[in-house]
């Protein structure tokens, strides 16, 4: 028996809870998404409703994580009220089509403050370096 | 029992490869040397908490607005949908349909004309080739005729030599008076000794042993 199948099987109820979310499909040490919809309620393994969209993780041969959207279904699923994880939320969010996550804020600046006190770390050493053979 | 047409038309497969196999089952306790174990909190200073705390508030009601917009464009599609019905949208559609009719016809004339004359050169072509095939047949027919009439007139000419019930007898006496024998022996040199009993005489040879004799 082989995994269900990516896109249009799942059963859909009208009235129950969507939810945006990635979906794993890849293997052992490749992770690869699907953004899909299905029921709040539902776990990942099973079939979805719709799939909306695709995200590689691991940077090819550029130096790119792929994002594949459609953005016409999102916004349909969106006008019927369906929920975004928060990954998807940052990937729309950097990707335009909605406002930018506070996550990616968050992740943002606290990659500049990591990097700044290495920086000065660096720094220090280095002085004392300088000060070490002048004594 | 488990019907086929419900086992092929059912929604979740028989055999789950599930992401989380490779945990712990909920049922499990904690083990023996994590139960101290104390997790650390992460540490958020507040003045970080407050930006996070503006910046999700600004996210909620942008998110909620942008929300709201794409609820009111899905029910103002859907309406605008139902109203295609209406008696306007459908003689539009049948003003559509008959100018749709008109321009098929028109292309239908058109490509009618193209055919007639394709054919006509195809008509033409076919007759063409036709005739050539029977041409052709025609050359090749009067060459074996020929051939054949060649033959008949040599073998008119062979015919006073043709043994026949009448000269069988003549011709069998003429064998029998007249033998002839096919045989013939070679030396190393290449000369013919024709007939089987004829004595052959050594000329070189014979010298060569005369010189050594002398």
């Amino acid at each position: 028996m082989s995994l269900p199948p990516a896109s249009g099987t799942g059963r859909y109820f009208a009235k129950a809870a969507k939810s945006i979310r990635l979906i794993r499909q890849g293997c052992t040490n490749r992770p690869f998404f699907h953004i899909s919809v299905t029921h709040r309620r539902r776990i990942n393994s099973q079939p979805v409703i719709e799939q909306l969209g695709s995200y590689d993780p691991m940077p090819n041969t550029n130096n790119e994580k792929l994002v594949a959207l459609n953005l016409e279904r999102i916004k349909y699923w969106l006008g019927n009220g369906a929920h975004i994880s928060t990954p998807v939320a940052e990937l729309l969010g950097l990707s335009g089509f909605l406002p930018i996550h506070p996550r990616s804020y968050m992740v943002a600046w606290r990659n500049r403050h990591t990097e700044r006190e290495n920086l000065a770390k660096l720094e220090a050493e280095k002085a004392k370096a300088a000060e070490a053979p002048s004594t | 029992m488990l019907s086929l047409s419900s086992l092929l038309k059912r929604t979740l497969p028989l055999v789950i490869q599930s992401a989380e196999a490779h945990r712990k089952p909920r049922w499990l306790p904690v083990a023996k040397s994590k139960i101290y174990r104390i997790p650390k909190r992460p540490v958020i200073s507040e003045e970080e908490r407050l930006e996070l705390l503006r910046l999700h508030n600004n996210y909620k009601t942008q998110m909620r607005s942008i929300k709201r917009f794409y609820h009111e464009e899905m029910i103002k599609e859907k309406s605008s949908r139902e109203s295609a019905s209406s008696e306007m949208s459908q003689r539009i559609e049948a003003e559509e349909w008959a100018r749709c009719v008109e321009l098929n016809e028109k292309w239908n004339a058109q490509v009618a004309l193209d055919r007639q004359e394709r054919r006509k050169l195809e008509m033409a072509e076919q007759d063409e080739y036709a005739l050539k095939r029977m041409e052709r047949a025609d050359v090749l027919q009067k060459e074996r005729i020929a051939k054949a009439s060649e033959e008949i007139r040599r073998q008119k000419e062979l015919s006073p030599t043709f043994i026949t019930p009448e000269t069988l007898e003549a011709a069998i006496d003429h064998a029998i008076a007249n033998p002839t024998d096919y045989n013939f022996a070679i030396d190393l040199k290449g000369n013919r000794y024709e007939g089987r009993d004829v004595q052959i005489t050594y000329a070189k040879e014979n010298k060569a042993a005369k010189s050594a004799s002398a």
